[in-house]
């Protein structure tokens, strides 16, 4: 019941921010996949291309209209997880209602699991549905010549967890008392070399393994940090 | 025997090379209205966080209904009620949103029909944002959320800062509504003297970080006494009487501000010194409190000598 009334709490300070990231993936990867479905993929990429150019089969079978919103798909979703950070644990800050939120007959492993509850959710239900909605339609072999790979949609994954690293990195930062200029941007910091370091892995199981480790990091770090933190 | 519902042992509590809090060695018992005062920074906002367990002390201890206040269990932490400095509420929540989420943290004791009671009594629509409510109002909706858990020890910090003097007075009159449930003790910090006066029986005065009283209200009216005596000539050069905290001397006259003496031992020193006249003025709390926390720099501006 406690735990339920502050993951409510925490989705409803979510709302705005899960509405807003939704809205806009699903405005640009809809616009997308609708003007590559009315321009006619692939008929744009090989316009450009000389007679007797060698074009390699990945680019044939692989390079699905899809692919193209991978890159909004990760901004958003970094976006997200930097908003949302800040909104659960920034802002308690500077509205100075962390006293209130703490003392309470709840003990504070149950506060914080509430937040990253809450921001799992906010990262599945917006970002993730829009994501397999696209997907779904992406794979109408009606509408586009070529239709995305299990790859693809499991990239899509990958770059909404990234989001979710940036928020732990987010919320690392703001659960960090000393000055911004020092250690506090950390959490911020090694968020940024775990996204860039998963990005970077041509094997979506390195790609994986580099995230959880990233993730396992920083989530014993802001348990710490929390538990013990002075509010 | 009374209980004693919140002990504080050596607690000390430094931000960085600043004492804010220095060797705090309290005990408040059950069932009193206890008013902690002390001037801006004197370290009060600190002490209730310590006792709280809302921040870690550099030194020494406190607990709270037999409790360490460092690992304060839920269980326990229903029993307590907080009223927040500033009234710090969930702004984007309505007063009714904000009386759901509070009741789930106290499902067995929460008294539905009092928080709806003191909103009434308040005239606050409950269905208004509390973005959209004054501090005075906010301090309200603090006020009823703190009371409706029916809480054994209520820890208000600077609750009525802010409110004008009918707010004020409406809101102390809810803390009497606890006051009159049997066997509950108030803790809170204020600046204002006139309410800690009207609504405690006991008084916590603490300046720069160190306690200086800790004692019945009655006890610390009756203790601190301000005596001006006049003489024929200039008065002595050294003031030896009992209790004495500070003196201040003009030509003729000398000016005491003194802890504990009997009127008659007032009376025998003036005598014994070639006083002309003395007469012990009559003080409220706050002309008290501020001869009690008088800082070096505010005596010597004054030209006030210590003994």
């Amino acid at each position: 019941m406690r735990f339920l009334a502050l993951l409510r709490k925490e989705l409803r300070e979510s709302l705005p921010w899960m509405l807003l990231a939704a809205i806009i993936f699903l405005a640009i990867g809809g616009f997308v996949l609708r003007a590559q479905a009315y321009l006619g993929q692939p008929s744009w990429y090989y316009s450009g291309l000389s007679p007797g150019t060698v074009v390699d089969t990945y680019r044939l079978t692989h390079f699905s209209p899809l692919r193209m919103t991978g890159s909004w798909l990760l901004v958003t979703s970094i976006g997200l997880g930097l908003a949302l950070g800040v909104r659960h644990f920034w802002m308690p800050l500077f509205t100075r209602t962390w006293p209130f939120l703490i003392h309470r007959s709840a003990n504070r492993p149950t506060i914080l699991w509430a937040k990253l509850a809450a921001a799992i959710i906010s990262f599945i239900i917006p970002v993730g549905v829009v994501w397999v909605a696209l997907y779904r339609y992406s794979c109408r072999p009606e509408i586009f010549e070529t239709l995305p790979t299990k790859r693809v949609f499991i990239e899509g994954w990958l770059f909404i967890l990234l989001g979710l690293v940036a928020y732990l990195g987010t919320a690392l930062a703001g659960l960090s008392s000393a000055r911004w200029y020092t250690t506090k941007i950390l959490g911020l910091a090694f968020a940024t070399i775990v996204i860039c370091m998963t990005i970077f892995q041509w094997r979506l199981g390195w790609a994986f393994a580099v995230l959880v480790v990233g993730v396992v990091v920083l989530l014993s770090q802001i348990i710490d940090a929390f538990l013990n933190r002075e509010f | 025997m009374t209980e004693t519902v919140l002990e504080t042992e050596g607690l000390t509590k430094y931000y960085g090379s600043t004492l804010a809090v220095d060797h705090l060695v309290l005990k408040i018992p059950q069932g009193c209205i206890c008013g902690f005062v002390g001037r801006n920074g004197a370290g009060k906002t600190t002490a209730i966080k310590l006792m709280l367990g809302l921040l870690r002390p550099t030194a020494g201890s406190s607990r709270l209904l037999g409790c360490d206040s460092a690992a304060l269990t839920p269980a326990i932490r229903q029993r307590i009620g907080y009223v927040t400095e500033g009234h710090r509420l969930f702004r984007w929540m309505s007063i009714a949103e904000l009386e759901k989420f509070q009741r789930s943290f106290f499902p067995k004791q929460w008294d539905h029909k009092f928080f709806a009671d003191m909103i009434e009594y308040f005239n606050l629509p409950k269905k208004r944002k509390i973005k959209h409510l004054s501090i005075g109002e906010r301090a309200q909706v603090s006020l009823a959320l703190a009371l409706a858990p029916n809480p054994e020890l209520l820890i208000m910090d600077d609750p009525t800062l802010g409110l004008d003097a009918a707010i004020r007075r409406q809101f102390l009159e809810g803390m009497i509504e606890l006051i009159m449930r049997q066997g509950r003790t108030v803790l809170f910090s204020s600046h204002i003297l006139g309410d800690v006066e009207r609504v405690s029986d006991r008084i916590v005065v603490i300046d720069k970080g160190v306690l200086r009283a800790n004692c019945s209200l009655e006890e610390f009216r009756t203790a601190v006494k301000k005596v001006t005596l006049s003489f024929p000539d200039s008065p002595p050069a050294d003031v030896d009487i009992e209790g004495l905290l500070h003196c201040r001397r003009s030509e003729k006259e000398l000016e005491l501000i003194l802890i504990g003496p009997a009127d008659e031992h007032i009376a025998e020193w003036a005598q014994r010194n070639g006083a002309e006249k003395y007469h012990i003025v009559k003080m409220n709390l706050e002309d008290q409190f501020i001869e009690y926390t008088a800082p070096p720099n505010h005596r010597r501006l004054f030209q006030w000598e210590e003994k």
